[in-house]
């Protein structure tokens, strides 16, 4: 067994315990110098642990008596999610909503968490996807509850843990639904079992159960109802980690899943077809009402998850990279939005939309860097959210799904509307009274620069990301 | 479509998006307090360009025809995407009013004080999503042209604006994005049914490429799309309130050019790549076309409010392009092409005349102004001439392409044909009741000693006029140029 494969996954489990022992030398009241020095050794091996995924870009290998896939695939996510890692240790120099004491813990838990989203997108067995969705949530059941806001912390951590375990045991009753019709807990061995009996009642709701544990990660209807209440009530950066990594993992893991089991099922195709658009269409319309900026992405997530569902259930090569394609795009589109968000509220309170008044006189980088990712988000061109939706849309259309193609768009034009509302809150309202500049740090100023031109030339040219996403769908395709 | 493609060639094309490009990054640089900088960077950038559109229009080669200056590189081949520009005859008369209207808007605005740097930069986003979109020939550009000129719009109209402006703006913006809800799809399916794997919109114009089916199924979907933004009824809707929320050098790009992107966009995507579909749904066409002629003049009779007026007979005045596409005829065509051209100056004139009087009187309602030849006699004379241009008087532009389209139309649907004239008379009356209030009888007392428009600003105004006039007087130099497009594609269309 050659261990040099699972490299990535060695370093972020060293790193974990690199933090839990650290956390065993903690003081009780650690000084500012202390904490910085916490956060700078974990962003030094965060940028280490991106060095390491992209060394081991390109190997392949199985793990585990077959149970751990090593691919092109799995590697190009496990790059993005230890980038999405990377950015959010970025605006977690100022956290303050986390107690100064377990400063340690919360990185041990954001590389543990990180670790096991790793793992799930290499699993390739049923058992090695629940252990490795379960202990990324746990992670995120504490790192939501750490916040120092007591109630409002554990409230969301404890509806997350409880519609987190909800769809963890449907998901294990699809699973072994899946197990007692085909026989096998290998996803290999299911694609070839599978087509077969696809149609047969007991693996349509075995599968469609099993994708539910995942569509709680992606937070897709009927397994959203945690989203806006854990954004709002987890401090922000743990927020933008659900938002980013978290979900990035959740998309691989449903690909990987679909593209080797869900071949040739009209009747679970129709079901994806559902859920997609009912909930781009929630997940827009709640959106519109939302005060609190935390609560609008959240919903505005739901509805993404639907544009990217979209992608996956034309189950092509084309559909697949598009939806890959898109990951990408949210994890940087919505780091951004995050980034402005930690940077404005820098007591970690939660930010309403009215707070935004007058952001273009106080800080035009802020107020620039949230107009590109919010416009990204709704996939205005030339922006890499636009990119990422006509990719899956073009696949979509391939296939034949022109109409629900047309409702997405009209679900692009209803998220215009909110997301106008908030760009207009940052350029046209000014604030009651006269407010401060903010004073943003060099780096981070060069952070929302750089986030935004990626945006914009991710979208302009999209060519070397598209071929990467095309590369790693056809890790996808199964070769039997 | 004939190509001609030159590699020694100077890439002129590309040159004008990069000044604009160029102009709008230099502006962002400069500091926040030196405005003056900013607009003279604005001045210098946007004179460029409208010396390379001239450059273009004249350097057109009329003898040759089809597509010139040609410009292609790959930009995402496993999908057939790639950088397509050229221009055929019916897009080099549009990125020539693209330049003049975008310079003469650069001029008008030169007593804008706030948030100076951030308005010029959108303005110049907003430009260069406008001319990328006439001299793309690739659809996935082509859409993404669309956007890029859409979305500054917002801010523009909601910062800078005046008459409920964040309404207007939210309006304009939604309704705008849903036509391209309806476009992309669209696109895309034309892309799919080819098989040919490119949206290269040469390839995709080979006759008998898409089944009658697919062509009107993917007519209508861009006609509506690319319809609510030519202002087509009873889609217009957003189009008074956004001309009369923006501030005047908007307007004058938006009614100016963004309409005419529209119905450019139905010339260009829908009835070039969907022939059949058009012959199908032309007389759905024509009737939405008449009724909007009609609907705007009636509309335009009632209004006090200057900018509502012209807003409306811009509606009025598009469903006269939207005539001419509707009759399936060479002369159809041309008069359509003449009329986009002829509006969008006249109607840049005329939001710029009504500009100065309200940055002066802080007015826009006709019961408070009156008698205002006598105040400002050369202002005055600015709007009277765009708003006999409007009325379709010889001698000027606008009577050409009017001319035309009715010719056509008189043909092909005569009785819808002899409707529109009667509202043109209306529209016609409602211009001269306008002048007639605004510019003659009693002067309002408050307003008796403003000064009139200096030279300076009185330049944007002149080059507009005189563009009116030359054309008026020399319709052919705009008519063998848009020939050189409509004649072959008609006669391919027959055959």
């Amino acid at each position: 067994m050659n261990w040099m494969v699972a490299g990535p996954e060695i370093f972020y489990f060293a790193a974990g315990l690199f933090f839990l022992l650290l956390s065993f030398t903690a003081e009780q009241n650690p000084d500012a110098a202390a904490r910085r020095r916490v956060h700078l050794t974990a962003l030094l091996i965060a940028s280490v642990g991106i060095l390491v995924c992209l060394v081991s870009v390109g190997m392949e290998g199985r793990l585990f008596i077959r149970a751990y896939r090593v691919d092109i695939f799995s590697q190009v996510f496990k790059t993005l999610i230890s980038l999405g890692l990377f950015l959010i240790i970025c605006i977690c120099g100022g956290i303050t909503d986390i107690s100064e004491r377990r400063h340690h813990e919360f990185y041990f838990l954001l590389f543990t968490c990180t670790l096991a989203l790793m793992l799930l997108v290499s699993a390739d067995h049923l058992l090695s996807i629940y252990i490795s969705l379960e202990v990324s949530s746990y992670s995120l059941y504490i790192l939501v509850a750490l916040r120092k806001n007591q109630s409002l912390g554990l409230e969301a951590g404890i509806k997350y843990f409880l519609v987190g375990t909800f769809a963890s045991a449907v998901m294990l009753l699809g699973m072994a639904l899946l197990y007692s019709t085909s026989g096998t807990t290998y996803l290999t061995d299911m694609a070839v079992v599978l087509p077969g009996i696809i149609n047969r009642p007991g693996v349509v709701i075995g599968l469609l159960f099993t994708l539910g544990g995942f569509f709680f990660k992606l937070a897709i209807f009927p397994f959203h109802f945690w989203a806006p209440d854990t954004y709002q009530g987890a401090s922000n950066q743990v927020a933008a980690y659900i938002a980013t990594a978290s979900k990035v993992a959740a998309i691989a893991v449903i690909l990987r899943v679909l593209a080797f089991a869900g071949q040739g099922s009209v009747y679970l195709v129709h079901a994806l077809v559902v859920l997609s658009v009912v909930s781009m269409t929630l997940g827009n319309l709640a959106a519109i009402v939302q005060k609190d900026l935390k609560r609008l992405l959240a919903f505005s997530t739901i509805a993404h998850s639907g544009y990217v569902l979209l992608g996956i259930l034309v189950l092509s090569p084309a559909g697949y990279s598009g939806a890959i394609f898109y990951a990408l795009a949210l994890l940087v589109m919505e780091f951004t939005a995050f980034m402005v968000i930690v940077e404005l509220a820098s007591d970690g309170r939660n930010l309403q939309i009215k707070e935004l008044a007058g952001l273009h006189r106080r800080s035009p980088i802020l107020a620039l860097a949230l107009m590109v990712s919010l416009f990204s988000l709704a996939g205005i061109p030339p922006t890499i959210g636009f990119a990422g939706k006509f990719l899956v849309f073009v696949a979509a259309i391939q296939k034949g799904y022109i109409a629900l193609v047309i409702i997405a768009m009209i679900n692009v034009v209803v998220s215009l509307y909110y997301y106008l509302l908030v760009i207009k809150a940052a350029y046209l309202l000014e604030p009651a009274e006269p407010l401060p500049p903010i004073g943003v740090s060099l780096p981070k100023k060069l952070l929302a620069g750089v986030s935004a031109a990626v945006i914009v030339s991710g979208g302009f040219f999209p060519y070397w990301l598209v071929q990467l996403a095309q590369t790693a769908a056809r890790a996808l395709v199964w070769k039997g | 479509m004939p190509m001609h493609i030159d590699p020694a060639r100077f890439p002129c094309l590309s040159a004008i998006l990069v000044s604009c490009a160029v102009g709008m990054l230099t502006i962002m640089l400069i500091p926040q307090e030196r405005k003056r900088l900013m607009k003279q960077v604005s001045v210098f950038f946007s004179g460029i360009t409208l010396l390379l559109t001239l450059y273009v229009f004249f350097a057109y080669d009329k003898g040759l025809g089809g597509l010139q200056f040609v410009e292609n590189v790959q930009w995402i081949p496993s999908l057939g995407i790639s950088y397509f520009n050229g221009v055929d005859g019916f897009s080099v008369p549009n990125l020539l009013l693209t330049g003049i209207v975008f310079f003469t808007g650069v001029l008008t605005m030169w007593e804008l004080e706030t948030r100076v740097k951030e308005y010029f930069a959108l303005y110049f986003l907003l430009v260069t999503g406008v001319f990328g979109l006439f001299m793309s020939m690739d659809l996935f550009f082509i859409f993404v042209w669309y956007d890029v000129s859409l979305f500054p719009m917002y801010l523009l109209i909601a910062v800078w604006g005046t008459t409920r402006k964040e309404y207007g703006a939210m309006k304009l913006t939604l309704y705008l994005l849903a036509g391209s809800a309806l476009i992309l799809p669209a696109i895309i399916f034309l892309w799919a049914k080819s098989g040919l794997d490119t949206f290269s919109f040469v390839s995709l114009m080979q006759p008998g490429l898409f089944t009658p089916q697919a062509q009107k199924f993917a007519f209508l979907l861009l006609f509506l799309g690319f319809g609510i933004l030519a202002g087509v009824w009873p889609l217009h809707t957003w189009s008074p309130v956004g001309h009369v929320a923006a501030p005047t050098g908007v307007s004058m790009v938006h009614a100016g050019v963004l309409m005419k992107i529209g119905a450019f966009g139905v010339l260009r995507v829908a009835i070039m790549l969907c022939p059949l579909g058009w012959v199908y749904w032309a007389q759905l066409m024509a009737v939405l076309a008449a009724t909007g002629i009609i609907y705007g003049a009636l509309a335009g009779l009632r209004q006090t409010d200057l900018k509502y007026v012209i807003g409306y007979s811009s509606v009025s005045h598009m469903g006269v392009v939207g005539l001419g596409l509707s009759t399936v005829t060479v002369e159809g065509l041309n008069g359509a092409v003449f009329q986009m051209f002829a509006h969008g100056v006249m109607t840049a004139l005329l939001f710029s005349s009504v500009g100065y009087i309200y940055d002066r009187t802080h007015t826009k309602l006709i019961p408070e102004l009156g008698g205002l030849s006598r105040i400002m006699p050369v202002a005055s004379a600015f709007f009277i001439v765009a708003a006999f241009a409007g009325m379709g008087v010889p001698g000027l532009a606008n009577f050409w392409g009017e001319l035309l389209v009715f010719v056509a139309a008189f043909r092909t649907y005569p009785v819808l044909g002899v409707i529109a004239v009667l509202a043109l008379v209306v529209t016609a009356l409602f211009m001269l009741r306008v002048v007639q209030k605004t510019f003659y009888g009693p002067e309002n007392e408050r307003y008796a000693r403003l000064p009139d428009m200096s030279l300076s600003l009185g330049i944007p105004r002149i080059i507009l006029a005189a563009v009116l006039l030359i054309l008026g007087l020399y319709p052919s130099v705009l008519f063998d140029v848009i020939r050189t497009a409509s004649v072959p594609f008609m006669s391919g269309l027959l055959r």
